[in-house]
């Protein structure tokens, strides 16, 4: 308990004076910029309602023009944005937040704890079937949210009150360390209710149906269109700090397109294909920046006898030259993964990568085809086979079924006997596929929702529906339930040191073969700064982003 | 003749009935779910299915949905633009799928009957080989390479056009997937033509015509062209249905908010509303060109007697 | 000049003179007892088709971009799935061209700094490797992945056209010569079928079953016909009433027989167009599949989805789109020829202008 309370003044503080640094001063305002920063989306946007979007796209542009308790600083730390500080309780259960006085919506209507606690009550909503309900029950553990979302409780006993306009109380079930991280993802943002009813089923529709309390206001935007306008929020209550008069985004599918209109100077900030670095890679304007996405293969170990056996796993797992897939095959600086839990988005209490060291486990998971060979031949012998066929779902994009058409032969090769049939198939197909337990094996991805290794490592319990192998081990639930709900959750450091343990199982099990931490590569005009680049909740934030000609 | 019409007209609206009842089978034939998301749970993804209706009967389904339809209501989309009004994305993107869509279609149209006349007019003479050579490029190329050529070679090395479309300029910005998409109905056209006034050319009547001593111009407009149009106009009709109804392609590579893409993204996405809504709108278009074109035949050919009854 | 006389003299009461007539300069086809020429119909459409040069051009494409399909990906030691990641992105070279600075492996790169000149095999110290059509971003051989693709899209598309034209004849001959209540019944069946979009059908289909070539046959099958079956009703409609079917059926022939034996050899032209056309269709077809992710699943490769591949490096490699371009386009080109040569070989009425 003594350790708990060092961890969350140090938060406290470290949040306090970087809040004090952003608001503050006005020597970090920067210089103004002259014109609209014109940034590439590979997306639409899937929906502009804070509790109903899914997708980083999505959460970006809301983030544009709508501001949370929290927001993330550049190393993707919460600092304070409506919430003007924040009071913590001794046992760690209850977070009064005070909101600022200075925060309005585009409509007038200053921002209130009541409207927190509408858009939190639409995320539990069973009504509203948000799919990140669960930030707020497993992730967040606020007080009821679980029992609502079950439809086993009202949502009007979540454990969140509008003590006063000002004053937000939230109570959770068990100490959270990151909860403040939680803060800045859009599921918890604010609805001003009285203009929700007023649009009725229309709300995030259109420029009308949206309400802004943040740096920009939206002006232009149709639904999944390819042109989105927002312009600078002159009511802000930061606004003075925000340097860029609007923000214009413009959704390109076709990478050569996108990288034509970079050159032609109609964008300032797009993403670049792998095939395109190698045009590239000489430019200063180019860079990669880190997507936290792990992808991974999923090989079906209850289904499948074969994939049963731990050597054919390890096997396959090992014959899988890794650093090849990232430098000859995808080229935009994705990184070569060995680990569960993917590189550079989990800091822990020390403040460094929880997935830093890639040796760890190299002695389940590294490129070694003589070993791989070795196992395979066990493996083979254990089963009493000669030959084995399997067949890997992909998705229908690019990246995947480059990615698949290597591993297919990197198997195929090191593997004597192996056949591997490729099926590839739309997104939403290859989901249904895993959910349903009927493919063999799949290559697929996960991104993670909050800073937290957690969010990779709750996926192997068992029965998680997300678990799609049925791997499933005692040792490894209770650690995680150690983690999340049980004695560790106060205890940063010891619980940092159990999630190696938990990871540790999963990777001598191989249960999953990670592949690589995805990463984008893209194209920033020399004329932009500022822009902040995260690898979960909100990809890029452009508060602090400048455009000078 | 119209008598025929309002009969047509009539079986018509039957056929889109049978047609959205199809479109409502087909859809539970699709495997997967619109709420497959892999942060769903179980508990959840039932709610939605109450929620929008899907867990009741298809019957069921289909009779809220013509009921709803009636009222001009077309439900929400699923995943691509959430709980968005169908008809709402429909209003902004169809008018631009037409626009750029009936630019194609004129291009084509008028180029392609240019094309075979000089073709089959100048038979076996370098005019022909140079016609052929051109529509045949124009079938043997797929559409996203002319596209990305285009944008290229015009917008992007002597950009004297947009290579994006852009709502403030639509004008400017249509020309480029305009003629991307025109190549295909303009090939099309340019190889019936040549065919059909070749074989026209060749005919008795024309002959006779000729030997009435009817002149160039009149004998092929008045004579020739009139007796080719029919097969040029029941190989074009299609093809308008399908360029006013936005292609994939060409919108995602110009950033097109027209409705081809939407349809693509809305199948690989479950979104059933949406695509039974694009789809509906489709055959819509479709049967009411298909009809056009039936009463257009006894027009240019009085030889066609559709309603003649006891045949 | 002397039409237009001649027709102003109409109007003048002119009494003709010789020199305003020509002669048609048919002696010879009036010359041939038409009664003779009935059996040796095909011998006289063989001769015709031979003495056209663009279709035995186009004849003789057909036959050896098909006998490079079947034996070009055995020509060298590399296989269609076969990956060297080391050798990726190679440029075209061929051992006799590279001294005349042809396919010598050297590519000009346009990076945004400017454009460079390179050699992977140089590079990469790769001296005696020579990858003919230069090599994909896996490191495999384009030259034999185009003609094991041109393979695929060739079963593709003949199967499926040969499919279309027996189904969308049959169905466009028999409502077509119906008419009535038979026409306008399947005229509506047809418009269910045709009404909803392709895309939805196809796409559904290749969810529902495994994707291979069977599969984008039975999708492209599904939908192709109608194109072909309007075409034939439409020239049924134009044919059915003219004197020659009037005749055969006061002779007592039955339908059956009138239009298959009547009818259908008077509108093979129209119709082999048509084929010509669902090839190229049935090819873009697969390929747009391929665009959408739905194609021939890889590693295999059609022309199409080998186009929709190289479309990525247009602007980087363009040598790797141009092998399956061309010869997709020689394959169309060809098909056309040879399409308009049985046209007009077929059809002694086309007059040569």
């Amino acid at each position: 308990m003594k350790k708990s309370k060092a961890v969350i003044s140090l938060l406290t503080a470290s949040a306090m004076t970087v809040g004090l640094m952003s608001t503050g001063t006005v020597a970090f305002a920067a210089e103004e910029s002259t014109s609209d920063l014109n940034v590439m989306l590979e997306t639409p946007v899937q929906s502009l309602d804070p509790q109903q979007a899914t997708d980083g796209t999505s959460f970006e542009v809301i983030a544009d023009y709508t501001d949370g308790l929290m927001q993330m600083d550049s190393d993707g730390q919460a600092v304070p944005a409506i919430a003007e500080s924040y009071d913590l309780s001794d046992d760690g259960l209850t977070y009064t937040f005070h909101l600022r006085d200075d925060a309005q919506w585009s409509n007038g209507d200053p921002v209130t704890a009541s409207d927190f606690v509408f858009g939190w009550q639409r995320a539990v909503d069973p009504d509203v079937a948000s799919e990140y309900a669960y930030m707020l029950s497993d992730i967040g553990q606020v007080e009821n949210a679980a029992e609502i979302i079950a439809g086993e409780k009202d949502k009007s006993e979540l454990g969140v009150t509008a003590v006063d306009d000002k004053t937000l109380e939230v109570k959770l079930n068990v100490p959270v360390s990151y909860f403040l991280s939680l803060m800045y993802f859009p599921t918890f943002y604010p609805v001003n209710e009285a203009f929700f009813e007023s649009c009725a089923d229309t709300f995030g529709t259109s420029p009308e149906t949206t309400l802004s309390n943040g740096a920009f206001v939206l002006d232009t935007y149709e639904p999944a269109a390819t042109e989105i306008h927002l312009t600078k929020n002159a009511d802000y209550y930061d606004a003075d700090n925000i340097s860029l008069p609007g923000l214009n985004y413009q959704v390109i599918q076709d990478s050569q397109q996108a990288l034509m209109s970079y050159q032609t100077g109609d964008l300032d900030l797009t993403l670049v294909n792998g095939e395109q670095v190698d045009q590239v890679e000489d430019d200063p304007e180019f860079m990669t920046i880190g997507a936290g996405y792990l992808w991974y293969v999923s090989p079906n170990i209850s289904a499948v006898p074969e994939l049963a056996n731990l050597n054919i796993r390890l096997a396959m797992t090992m014959a899988i030259d890794r650093e090849s897939i990232t430098t000859d095959v995808l080229k935009d600086g994705s990184l070569p993964t060995y680990t569960a839990v993917p590189m550079q988005f989990a800091a822990g209490p020390d403040g460094s990568d929880f997935s830093e060291d890639q040796e760890k486990f190299s002695d389940v998971c590294t490129y070694d085809a003589e070993k791989a060979a070795d196992y395979w031949a066990k493996g083979l012998e254990e089963l009493g086979e000669t030959e084995v066929e399997l067949d890997m779902i992909v998705d229908a994009d690019d990246a995947p079924q480059k990615v698949a058409q290597v591993l297919k032969e990197q198997w195929e090769t090191a593997l004597p006997g192996l056949t591997v049939n490729l099926t590839v198939e739309p997104k939403k197909q290859r989901v249904e596929d895993m959910q349903n337990g009927t493919y063999e094996v799949a290559l697929t991805r996960w991104g993670p929702d909050y800073a937290d290794p957690m969010t990779y490592l709750g996926m192997w319990i068992t029965d998680n529906s997300n678990n799609y192998g049925l791997w499933s081990s005692e040792e490894y639930d209770s650690i995680i339930a150690e983690c999340t709900t049980g004695d560790l959750c106060t205890d940063a450091e010891g619980r940092w040191a159990r999630m190696y343990d938990a990871e540790k199982l999963v990777m001598d099990d191989a249960v999953i073969f990670p592949l690589y931490t995805q990463a984008n590569a893209e194209m920033m005009s020399s004329s932009v700064t500022g822009v902040d680049f995260h690898p979960c909740a909100l990809n890029r934030v452009y508060k602090n982003a400048v455009k000078s000609e | 003749m119209k008598k025929y019409t309002l009969k047509r007209v009539l079986t018509s609206f039957f056929t889109l009935l049978v047609i959205l009842l199809v479109l409502f089978i087909l859809m539970q034939l699709m495997p997967g779910s619109p709420f497959n998301d892999e942060k769903l749970n179980d508990d959840q993804r039932a709610a939605l299915y109450v929620k929008y209706g899907l867990d009741q009967p298809v019957v069921v389904q289909f009779a809220n949905y013509a009921k709803n339809m009636l009222k001009g209501d077309l439900g929400v989309s699923y995943n691509i633009s959430k709980n968005t009004p169908i008809s709402q994305m429909i209003q902004t993107r169809l008018p631009i799928s037409i626009g750029i869509g009936g630019l194609a279609v004129t291009i084509g149209a008028i180029v392609g009957l240019l094309l075979g006349l000089l073709a089959a007019l100048k038979h076996n003479t370098i005019w022909d080989s140079l016609a052929t050579i051109i529509s045949v490029i124009g079938v043997s190329v797929p559409s996203y390479v002319f596209a990305l050529g285009l944008s290229y070679s015009l917008g992007f090395r002597l950009q004297w056009f947009p290579m994006l479309y852009k709502a403030n300029n639509a004008g400017m910005s249509s020309v480029l997937p305009s003629i991307a998409l025109s190549m295909f109905t303009m090939a099309s056209i340019a190889r019936f033509t040549r065919s059909e006034m070749l074989e026209v050319l060749g005919s008795d009547y024309m002959l006779l015509a000729e030997s009435k001593g009817i002149s160039g111009s009149a004998l092929i407009f008045r004579h020739a062209l009139r007796n080719a149009l029919i097969p040029i106009i029941t190989v074009l009709a299609p093809l308008i249905v399908d360029l006013m109804t936005g292609s994939l392609v060409v919108e995602k590579i110009f950033a097109i908010p027209g409705v081809g893409s939407l349809l693509v993204n809305a199948i690989q996405s479950n979104d059933y509303n949406v695509v039974i809504a694009l789809s509906f709108i489709y055959s819509a278009m479709y049967i009411v060109i298909m009809l056009v074109v039936d009463i257009l035949y006894g027009v240019i050919d009085p030889r066609i007697r559709l309603a003649k009854k006891g045949d | 000049m002397e039409k237009s006389t001649a027709a102003e003299n109409v109007q003048a009461a002119y009494v003709p003179v010789e020199s305003d007539f020509r002669l048609k300069n048919n002696a010879e086809e009036i010359g041939i007892d038409s009664n003779f020429a009935a059996q040796s119909f095909w011998k006289d459409v063989l001769l015709r088709f031979v003495r056209k040069t663009s279709a035995i051009v186009g004849l003789i494409l057909i036959i050896l971009i098909t006998i490079m399909a079947a034996i070009g990906p055995g020509m060298n030691g590399y296989t269609y799935s076969g990956q060297n990641l080391n050798e990726k992105n190679c440029a075209p070279r061929v051992k006799a061209l590279e001294k005349f600075g042809i396919f010598d492996g050297n590519e000009n790169f346009n990076t945004s700094k400017g454009t460079k000149t390179i050699n992977n095999y140089e590079e990469k110290g790769l001296t005696d490797v020579y990858y003919w059509f230069g090599s994909d971003n896996l490191g495999r051989d384009i030259w034999t992945r185009t003609w094991s693709g041109a393979r695929v899209s060739l079963i593709i598309a003949i199967a499926a056209a040969i499919i279309d034209m027996l189904i969308g004849m049959s169905y466009g001959l028999i409502s077509g010569y119906f008419g009535g209540r038979v026409d306008m019944v399947m005229q509506r069946i047809l418009e269910v079928a045709n009404g909803i979009p392709r895309l939805v059908i196809v796409t559904l289909m290749l969810l529902v079953f495994k994707p291979g070539i069977l599969t984008i046959v039975i999708a492209l099958m599904l939908t192709e016909w109608i194109g072909m079956s309007r075409i034939a009703r439409a020239e049924m409609l134009k044919l059915k009433e003219q004197e020659f079917v009037l005749a055969s059926r006061t002779l007592g022939a039955g339908s059956f027989f009138i239009i298959f034996k009547e009818v259908l050899p008077n509108i093979i032209g129209p119709i082999i167009t048509q084929v010509m056309f669902s090839i190229p269709t049935a090819i873009f077809t697969e390929a747009f599949l391929s665009f959408v992710g739905l194609g021939i699943p890889v590693p295999q490769c059609s022309l199409g989805s080998l186009i929709s591949d190289g479309f990525n490096f247009f602007t980087t490699h363009p040598y790797q789109i141009i092998p399956p371009i061309i010869v997709m386009a020689l394959l169309m080109l060809s098909f056309n020829l040879v399409a308009d040569g049985l046209r007009e070989a077929l059809d002694p009425k086309l007059k040569e202008m």
